[in-house]
């Protein structure tokens, strides 16, 4: 049982310590495909470390709203990563407490305190964005809902362990349509909901054009780090969703000793690596859709999902 | 006899249509001997088999599974032939009306040959998706005759045309691999419309019931059956006269031939109901096209409506029951030679005033004679007025049907039918009879010629061709076509 | 490593996950705004066709349907193309719908809706027939040849509708593959060549309103109606 709690809170530590090493692992492929060096992959704490120490300035136009939401942007990602599947495969002490969809809308909170920041600074760009972020957002929902009920109804329960146990552990079922399907829809809402190209440019540093990054344009000091480790943590605990519920269990620990638990952190990193590569290539390669277009983009998801769905529930 | 032999001189013709000549009679000549040995020997095949001679006389061992030739087949054969003769001898006429390069008299010989070569084999084949295949190339080989005149109207008829003909083949594709699997669930015999008929009652009824549906609207597409029917009007206007007569007077029929040799399967069916379909189907398009046909602007127009109508009326005596089979027989027969002959008058119309707005002809019967006099027969048969040949197929169906006591059916039918007699004649009379003063209100003004306009010789014998059965049939049917006749009609049930 | 009893679950995975596919290239034909690309998805198309051709061939041990595979992977990826390009004008390649008859997201939707219809007739069927038949072929066939309709009325570039048309085959294969299993190798030769054949005229006909009218998008044409027939034969 105190195994239990133990290795819960390890898995919020991992979520902690490691996300801004994929995002800083993520640039600097980035940079290398791009034929130049790129900065170190510890680059990310090196920013962390930096601004917590810098002075922050807040708009005195600005309510607490302002000052509350880099809290909760950083605590969020860390409540949905108590109730995930990130190092192991067995359900944990706190995994009960919400199911996926119960995830789905803390991080909605999170955007949603977000984007009411981002108005609330009464800078010109940041209710631009923000708006362009809810439009991402609510084409993005259909979706994620019929991602989540395809592999519900499979597997008879909404929460991410048990999913994960009925739905990709017998390998069978790995080049099942609909487990093809649900996992291109799931990398185009990836795409979308995590900022990368096509829908956004995370490097862009073009006002006008930005999507996800306005958020935090007002921010500096300390609320600018929380916001960057909260959005970090944010891409990761997406990640995990996808690649330990979704598509594989591989790397996670089958036993109950922390040595497995233990082992199971480099293999998991492992795993997020090789997507990691994956979605350097896709950025790679891609171009970054006009406005009007990324509503076609999350369409096409949106079939894929429902395609997915119809191979599932019809077919059975 | 092997009766595949049909087949040939169409292709030959065709191969030689090609070969460019210095010779003006060359395509043309080619064509009719082709069509005249092909009327030759569909006329002695028919004579044989309704002697009595065997379905599959004069074939070997392995074809009965691929060719089958019965009563049905053999008047199908019979009116393909006729009206490809008939309109040879008519496009002699008319095509050397308009400026035609050689290269485009090659082309249209050829599809010419080609398109009464793939109409030839719907009729010979057993095996429904060879049928299907063959459906699709009459599309294929009309399409660039109905675009010939190369206008912007004709272009779009003909695109009309090809999408929603193929589109409605696809659908029947499906039903026929359906048909197929429905077949072999029962585990029976071979994919021929004899084993079908033989498999009907191993067959899963719902698979059945689908596949038929989905081919009645697949092929009713081409058949011109309403709602489907959008590109009919359009297409069977464009094309060059001779061109239209074998469109509306055989193609549609022969596409409507292998919906009838469903019917027989679907009888033995239970729950499918192909009769009632057919019924519905049948009156909504003789409706429709009924009340179309009274706004219509074009003269060619016209007609082509009357052809949905009576392809709603040959499917609405199906529908009927069997004792209105022979009229519906009847009716494939003299429908195929009056339509002919109504589009012969049409060309013949347009080549006298070279417009085919209805608007702009007025009195007809002045300034081409022959043309006049044509058109008012060719509308007074088409419509159904007696003493021709389709008053009395379509007394036969109402007769049946009030037999049959399908008192509602029977007084639709005979409405819409007095609808559309009303519809063409009211056109047709102002055409022929009507004054010089209502030719000012036009905006085309009609040509000024010297004296009355000399039709073609060619056109003029192919109009006194088609003329002949169309009057003969309206008072007298030969015993030989009347037991081929009997024959096609007991092909429809089981 | 594995018995053919276990590889059975195996390909029928792999034959439904071909058709998953077919069906996302049937959707994307609807959406797909570049002419192109089209042509891409349709290439796709036939070769999962032939792909779960070839599947249900090792499942069923039937020689017909290799054939079935071999014709569909030699005429349509490669003689489709190269006919195309003899026949129609070039520009239909290059061609891009600026203005939609619909516009993509109401095309995917109503799309959709015709797939899940396509679902609820094609599993009655399926349940009819005997047992050896299930799979996902039928509905997902009978899909692609609704998609591919609607395709056709909801495109107006030349390539697209062609593509179309030639889809609506390509799921009524789909379809038969799995229940007409025993079609004779004739017969799928000859549903191919007419094929061919479509692609020729359709390549001719386009190429005579390119010149006509100047403009590829064949599906805009819509002159004759009872009105507009006055003005025409001056």
């Amino acid at each position: 049982m105190s195994a239990r709690i133990g290795f819960n809170l390890l898995q919020v530590l991992v979520v902690l310590a490691c996300a801004p090493l994929v995002a800083g692992v993520t640039s600097r492929l980035k940079e290398i495909v791009q034929s130049k060096r790129g900065p170190s992959i510890f680059q990310p704490y090196r920013d962390l470390w930096k601004l917590f120490h810098k002075d922050e300035i807040v708009s005195r136009d600005s309510s607490w709203i302002f000052r509350f939401t880099p809290y909760i942007v950083f605590v969020a990602p860390l409540f949905v990563a108590l109730l995930i599947p990130v190092l192991t495969s067995y359900p944990l002490f706190f995994a009960f407490m919400g199911d996926m969809l119960g995830g789905g809308f803390v991080l909605a909170l999170a955007g949603f305190f977000a984007t009411l920041a981002a108005v609330d600074s009464a800078n010109p760009y940041g209710p631009m964005g923000a708006s362009r972020t809810r439009m991402v957002g609510f084409l993005a929902e259909p979706v994620f809902m019929i991602v989540f009920f395809t592999v519900s109804f499979v597997a008879g329960s909404t929460i991410p362990y048990i999913v994960q146990q009925k739905w990709v552990t017998p390998l069978a079922n790995f080049f099942a349509p609909s487990h093809v399907l649900l996992v291109l829809a799931f990398i185009l809402l990836i795409l979308a909901e995590g900022g990368r190209i096509p829908v956004d440019n995370p490097s862009g540093h073009f006002e006008l054009a930005m999507i996800d990054e306005s958020k935090s344009l007002e921010y500096s000091g300390r609320g600018f780090a929380l916001m960057k480790w909260g959005g970090q943590m944010k891409f990761f605990v997406l990640l995990c969703i996808f690649l330990n519920v979704l598509v594989t269990p591989w790397g996670l620990a089958a036993q109950q000793t922390l040595g497995a638990v233990l082992l199971a952190i480099p293999l998991v990193l492992l795993k997020i690596l090789c997507f990691v590569l994956l979605l350097v290539v896709i950025e790679s390669s891609l171009a970054k859709l006009r406005l009007f277009r990324i509503v076609e983009f999350l369409g096409a998801a949106f079939i894929t999902s429902v395609a997915a769905m119809i191979a599932q529930v019809f077919a059975a | 006899m092997n009766v595949v032999v049909i087949l040939w001189p169409p292709l030959i013709a065709a191969a030689l249509a090609v070969i460019p000549s210095r010779r003006r009679w060359w395509q043309p000549g080619v064509t009719l001997l082709s069509c005249l040995l092909v009327l030759v020997l569909t006329v002695r095949l028919a004579w044989r088999i309704a002697a009595g001679a065997s379905v599959t006389a004069g074939l070997g061992p392995g074809w009965s599974n691929w060719v089958m030739v019965d009563g049905l087949s053999a008047l199908i054969l019979l009116l393909i032939a006729l009206v490809a003769t008939t309109a040879a001898i008519f496009s002699v006429g008319y095509m050397e009306h308009g400026e035609r390069t050689p290269r485009r008299l090659r082309l249209y010989y050829a599809n010419y040959n080609l398109f009464v070569f793939s109409m030839l084999a719907i009729p010979l084949l057993a095996e429904p998706t060879l049928v299907w295949i063959v459906v699709e190339l009459t599309t294929l080989c009309s399409a660039l005759l109905v675009s010939f005149e190369n206008t912007h109207e004709a272009l779009e008829a003909a695109w009309k045309y090809v999408v929603l003909s193929l589109m409605g083949a696809g659908f029947a594709l499906f039903g026929f691999l359906l048909l197929f699997a429905a077949m072999h669930a029962g585990g029976a015999g071979p994919y021929t419309w004899t084993g079908l008929i033989a498999a009907a009652p191993t067959m899963p009824p719902l698979v059945a019931q689908t596949a038929f549906l989905v081919i009645l609207i697949g092929l009713g597409t081409k058949v011109g059956l309403v709602p489907m029917h959008t590109w009919l009007p359009d297409a069977h206007s464009q094309a060059p006269s001779p061109v239209c007569a074998l469109l509306s007077g055989i193609e549609t029929t022969t596409i409507l031939y292998v919906i009838l040799r469903l019917m027989p399967v679907m009888q033995g069916i239970p729950g499918a109901h192909a009769a009632t379909w057919a019924l519905v189907l049948g009156l909504t398009s003789v409706g429709t096209a009924a009340l179309l046909l009274l706004q219509v602007t074009d003269y060619k127009r016209l007609f082509a409506f009357s052809t949905v109508e009576h392809m709603g009326i040959i499917l609405t005596a199906v529908g009927l029951g069997t004792s209105a089979s022979y009229g519906a027989m009847q009716q494939i027969v003299t429908h195929s030679v009056t339509k002919s002959f109504c589009f012969f008058a049409a060309g013949a119309t347009l080549l006298a005033v070279g417009t085919r707005q209805i608007g702009s002809v007025r009195g007809l019967i002045r300034r081409a004679p022959a043309a006049g006099a044509a058109l008012l027969l060719a509308g007074l048969a088409i419509t159904g007025a007696p003493p021709l040949a389709v008053f009395l197929s379509e007394f036969a169906i109402l007769r049946a049907g009030l037999l049959q006591r399908q008192y509602l059916a029977t007084g639709l039918l005979a409405l819409f039918i007095v609808i559309a007699f009303f519809g063409v004649m009211l056109h047709v009379n102002r055409m022929v009879f009507g004054t010089a003063a209502g030719a000012e209100a036009a905006e085309d003004p009609p040509e000024e010629t010297a004296g009355p306009f000399r039709l073609p010789f060619s056109c003029a014998l192919a109009l006194l061709l088609a003329a002949i059965p169309v009057i003969v049939l309206g008072v007298y049917i030969p015993a030989p076509l009347d037991e081929l006749l009997k024959q096609a009609a007991a092909a429809l049930s089981r | 490593m594995m018995a053919t009893t276990t590889m059975q679950p195996l390909l029928e995975n792999l034959n439904a996950l071909a058709a998953g596919l077919f069906l996302l290239t049937a959707f994307g034909m609807v959406a797909m705004r570049q002419a192109r690309a089209c042509l891409h998805l349709f290439i796709a198309q036939s070769l999962l066709l032939a792909a779960s051709a070839a599947l249900l061939a090792l499942r069923f041990h039937s020689a017909h349907l290799f054939g079935v595979a071999l014709v569909n992977v030699i005429t349509k990826p490669v003689i489709v193309p190269w006919l195309l390009r003899r026949t129609a004008p070039a520009e239909i390649y290059t061609r891009r719908e600026i203005d939609q008859v619909l516009n993509v997201p109401t095309a995917l939707a109503i799309a959709l809706a015709l797939a899940i219809g396509a679902y609820f007739l094609g599993i009655p069927l399926v349940q009819a027939l005997p047992p050896e038949y299930r799979g996902p072929n039928v509905p997902i066939g009978i899909a692609g040849l609704f998609l591919g309709a609607f395709t056709l009325t909801v495109r107006r570039e030349a390539l697209p509708l062609l593509l179309g048309l030639l889809a609506m085959e390509n799921g009524a294969f789909l379809a038969g593959i799995s229940v007409a299993r025993d079609l004779p190798v004739l017969v799928e030769l000859a549903i191919a060549t007419d094929g061919l054949i479509i692609v020729f005229i359709v390549g001719v006909l386009v190429r005579a309103v390119a010149q006509h009218a100047g403009t590829t998008a064949v599906g805009e044409l819509a002159s004759l109606k009872e009105a507009a027939a006055e003005a025409e034969a001056k």
